[in-house]
């Protein structure tokens, strides 16, 4: 049958994907250099190729990136949901829908000939290439996937809820914060989590704001370099040596914490089909 | 004390949203205050002629139009690639799969949705350095492969919207076709898919905003700053988000800078055009269903 | 030693392989009867050369298509070696590892280029001595101040691992000394010139061919960065820049070379700021 053919051809590609990425990443086992990746010195000039701190970094960045767009768009939720005027609530929903169409790309110029020199003007420490201007940018990236699955849960929530808590006389703060967002407890956890996961994955913003140096940052001023910046950065250096199978290595990483990320997810979402199963 | 906590929430809630459009305002200012000037046929075709330029007859320099020209095979060699996988899957996911099954085949789908671009573009590298190890020794990265690489990538979403189109129908939809007598697959075909045709299309649209705005896969797949018209599936190319990238880093002087404030505008208004209409999709969507 | 001995040989070959060749009258005629594509990637001082000639060579011979990526010295090298382009260009020789790796190597040097340590026109720096630059680099000097500059952090900005620029900078300028881990990773030579000239503290290094108004070269040991300081010796920062194939060119890629050999070529090299070996 063709279209059960077409649903496992699907299926099967991420198998492909993890299969390529342990077979290229297999030689740095067998020749005993799996244990150079973990090395806190990316210095190939010295014979070091240590990955950890672009992991610190990647994990730092996105993060922060989580940290700062979280609160903005939880706060955003309850705009639409009753503490902004109700005429405005579906004009900013639309704003929240429009930014997920703006290419990344495009966050990450803006950020290189505004915010960086901003920073760098503002804050007369660093280049401006920084984690802090990376994680701001990401922030915004990662924002309306946040805000659109709190959303959808709240949209499931609050109309249930409105008319008895305004027959109640409760107030509006005190019902989304004391009701609404208690019973969306799950959907809270699921946009943190797909956020970050989000966050992580991200390329280009990196790689174009962050500075690509690889170190553990001191402050939110100092450069770092992620995962994903590092591959895009060595991708195509000597194909023989350490450095090129450390490549993989990095997307092997990446690979398997977004999957886990998702691994997650999904049992999040099984735990609440469950009990709304046997509710 | 609970008057202070109500004022606190609500000012959070004011600040959060004012300072996002401040910042969707300011992106949109300072890409539209720098780019807007330099939005031209200079812009898109150099020193050519436009008619001359489209038809071929002459190359294109230093502009955007071989640029435009690669996004938009891009795209479409994408969609030409996963949109029948695509949708097939979807239907199948929606009406056809048995429970177990079909767990964990979409559980695997939400794992390729969650990989990162860069981890698909490094998969194609890959698997061009496997096909010159063995079958292929002249394989090289290409069109064809950042192609297949974009339609990995925009694959899941396609999917994900097929089957929520479908799931989403009444069963008053569901039942008329086993009530006169249709098989399963006649069901699909003739009452369930034209009535979800409009919500696949809008998942169909959003994915190729998605194919067009990706950099990461096509970095690692094939696409080069200066290489004209993309000639044929197994040559090189140049793409818009690419060129902006490239233009941010290397621009050579502040003409070429101004340039690339507009090749962002003009991405984002691609973008910006396929993900309006595919949002325009959905809202007449709903309206047909509250209409009923 | 090493080195020398590299370049000797390659220079050798070059010369055999430019004799061979049959002379040539119209610099563009020699494509009249060929048609097909050139993929060229790697070192990115060479980009506006090969960018000028592929537009020359284009305008004319519309069968001719010829791509120019950037990537890096390294990256022109393994691309070329792999067989992924047909010319790989590096701004440093062929190193006898990748030689080993890729043994058919053959390299075409056709200009000579120095790399300048550049600062931000607004600093007001003229003069470094290499001890000083060593130090900045290695981190042990790490204010402006220190070397009678403004009193801020000095912002150092360098080259991933592909870069020749990089190499040779690191080499004849650094004595193969320590880059300290905090500095700014840039891609290219154009990006290098985009950072340094937005960051009013910061120090880098590019290719004196890439050199323009918004950015400032700084005197090594009071010796100007120049290419005619470069050619005369008394600047030591300089490396050739090489095209490589891998095995003898076919007619194409050989016709692009002669060209980028040739007057043609010889006065686009000495328009992009950079010295014809011609």
């Amino acid at each position: 049958m063709l279209l059960q053919g077409a649903a496992i051809f699907s299926a099967l590609i991420v198998l492909a994907l993890f299969g390529f990425l342990v077979y290229f990443t297999l030689p740095l086992f067998s020749e005993g250099q799996f244990m150079e990746l973990f090395s806190w010195h990316w210095r190939p000039f010295h014979g070091e190729f240590g990955i950890l701190p672009m992991i610190a970094g990647t994990v730092l960045l996105a993060i922060s990136a989580v940290l700062i767009a979280y609160p903005v768009g939880l706060g955003i939720c309850l705009f639409i949901h009753g503490l902004g005027p109700t005429w405005l609530a579906r004009p900013v929903l639309f704003l929240v829908h429009g930014m997920t169409g703006v290419p990344t790309v495009v966050y990450g110029f803006v950020a290189v000939f505004f915010l960086v020199p901003l920073l760098r003007t503002h804050f007369a420490h660093g280049t401006g290439f920084s984690l802090l201007a990376a994680s701001l940018t990401l922030s915004i990236l990662v924002l309306p996937t946040i805000v659109l699955l709190i959303n959808t849960q709240l949209q499931q929530i609050v109309p249930t809820l409105r008319m008895t808590t305004e027959a109640l006389g409760i107030s509006r703060v005190h019902e989304l914060t004391r009701i609404s967002l208690p019973t969306a407890s799950y959907g809270l956890l699921a946009a943190a989590i797909l956020g970050f996961g989000r966050a992580v994955g991200d390329t280009l913003i990196a790689l174009m704001v962050a500075g690509n140096a690889a170190q553990i940052p001191g402050s939110a001023f100092d450069s770092i370099r992620t995962l994903t910046a590092h591959i895009a950065l060595v991708v195509a250096t000597d194909s023989q040596s350490t450095i090129y199978h450390s490549l993989f290595a990095a997307g092997l990483i990446l690979f398997m914490t977004t999957t886990s990320v998702n691994l997650l997810l999904h049992q999040i979402k099984r735990r609440v089909y469950r009990e709304e199963q046997s509710a | 004390m609970r008057k202070r906590f109500d004022l606190l929430i609500y000012s959070w809630a004011w600040i959060s949203t004012f300072a996002v459009f401040l910042t969707v305002s300011c992106l949109l200012w300072f890409l539209l205050s720098r780019g807007l000037p330099t939005i031209g046929k200079e812009l898109f075709f150099g020193d050519a002629s436009a008619w001359e330029a489209i038809s071929g007859q002459v190359r294109v320099w230093d502009a955007l139009w071989p640029a435009c020209v690669g996004t938009l095979s891009l795209v479409f060699l994408a969609a030409l690639m996963a949109v029948p996988l695509g949708v097939a899957s979807g239907i199948y996911l929606a009406c056809f799969a048995t429970t177990p099954f079909k767990r964990i085949l979409s559980l695997s789908v939400e794992l390729l949705a969650g990989t990162p671009s860069i981890v698909m573009g490094l998969f194609g590298f890959a698997l061009i350095l496997f096909l010159r190890n063995t079958f292929f020794p002249d394989a090289n990265t290409s069109l064809l492969l950042a192609a297949s690489c974009l339609a990995l990538l925009i694959l899941p979403y396609l999917i994900f919207t097929t089957q929520a189109a479908l799931e989403s129908l009444s069963d008053e939809y569901r039942l008329i076709g086993p009530s006169l007598g249709l098989s399963q697959l006649q069901t699909v075909f003739h009452t369930l898919l034209p009535a979800s045709g409009r919500g696949i299309l809008g998942g169909v649209i959003l994915s190729l905003g998605r194919a067009a705005e990706d950099t990461a896969v096509i970095m690692l797949t094939g696409v080069i700053a200066n290489a004209g018209l993309p000639h044929g599936l197994l040559g090189k190319f140049e793409a818009l988000p690419f060129r902006i990238f490239y233009l941010a880093a290397e621009y050579q002087n502040p003409a070429e800078l101004n340039s690339a404030y507009s090749t962002a505008l003009v991405l984002l208004c691609l973008t910006g055009i396929l993900y309006g209409s595919a949002l325009a999709l959905h809202k007449t969507l709903e309206w047909q269903w509250n209409q009923h | 030693m090493r080195s020398r001995f590299l370049s000797g040989l390659c220079s050798a070959i070059f010369l055999t392989f430019f004799c061979t060749l049959p002379a040539v009258s119209g610099e563009l005629d020699q494509f009249t009867s060929l048609q097909g594509k050139i993929d060229i990637a790697g070192g990115t001082a060479h980009i506006p050369v090969m960018k000028d000639a592929a537009r020359k060579i284009m305008t004319q011979y519309p069968r001719i298509n010829i791509t120019v990526a950037g990537g890096g010295s390294g990256v022109g090298i393994q691309k070329v070696g792999e067989g992924l382009v047909d010319i790989g260009n590096a701004g440093r020789p062929v190193s006898s590892k990748e030689l080993s790796q890729y043994p058919q190597l053959i390299s075409f040097p056709f200009a000579v280029d120095g790399v300048a340590p550049i600062v931000n026109p607004a600093n007001q720096i003229i003069n470094l001595n290499s001890a000083q630059i060593k130090d900045i680099f290695s981190g042990k000097i790490s204010n402006w101040k220190d070397v009678g500059g403004d009193d801020a952090a000095i912002h150092i900005y360098s080259r991933d691992e592909a870069s020749g620029t990089r190499a040779v900078f690191w080499k004849k300028c650094l004595s193969k000394g320590d880059i300290v881990e905090s500095a700014n990773i840039v891609p290219s030579n154009g990006a290098m010139k985009v950072a340094i000239s937005q960051d009013r503290h910061a120090l880098g290094y590019m290719s004196i061919g890439h050199l323009d108004a918004t950015v400032k070269p700084v005197a090594l040991d009071n010796v100007a960065p120049t290419q005619e300081n470069a050619i005369n010796g008394s600047y030591p920062v300089v490396r050739k820049l090489f095209m490589n194939t891998n095995g003898a060119p076919e007619p194409l890629v050989k016709a692009f070379i002669n060209y980028i050999l040739g007057a043609d070529g010889a006065t686009s090299i000495t328009r992009h700021g950079y010295i014809s070996l011609k």
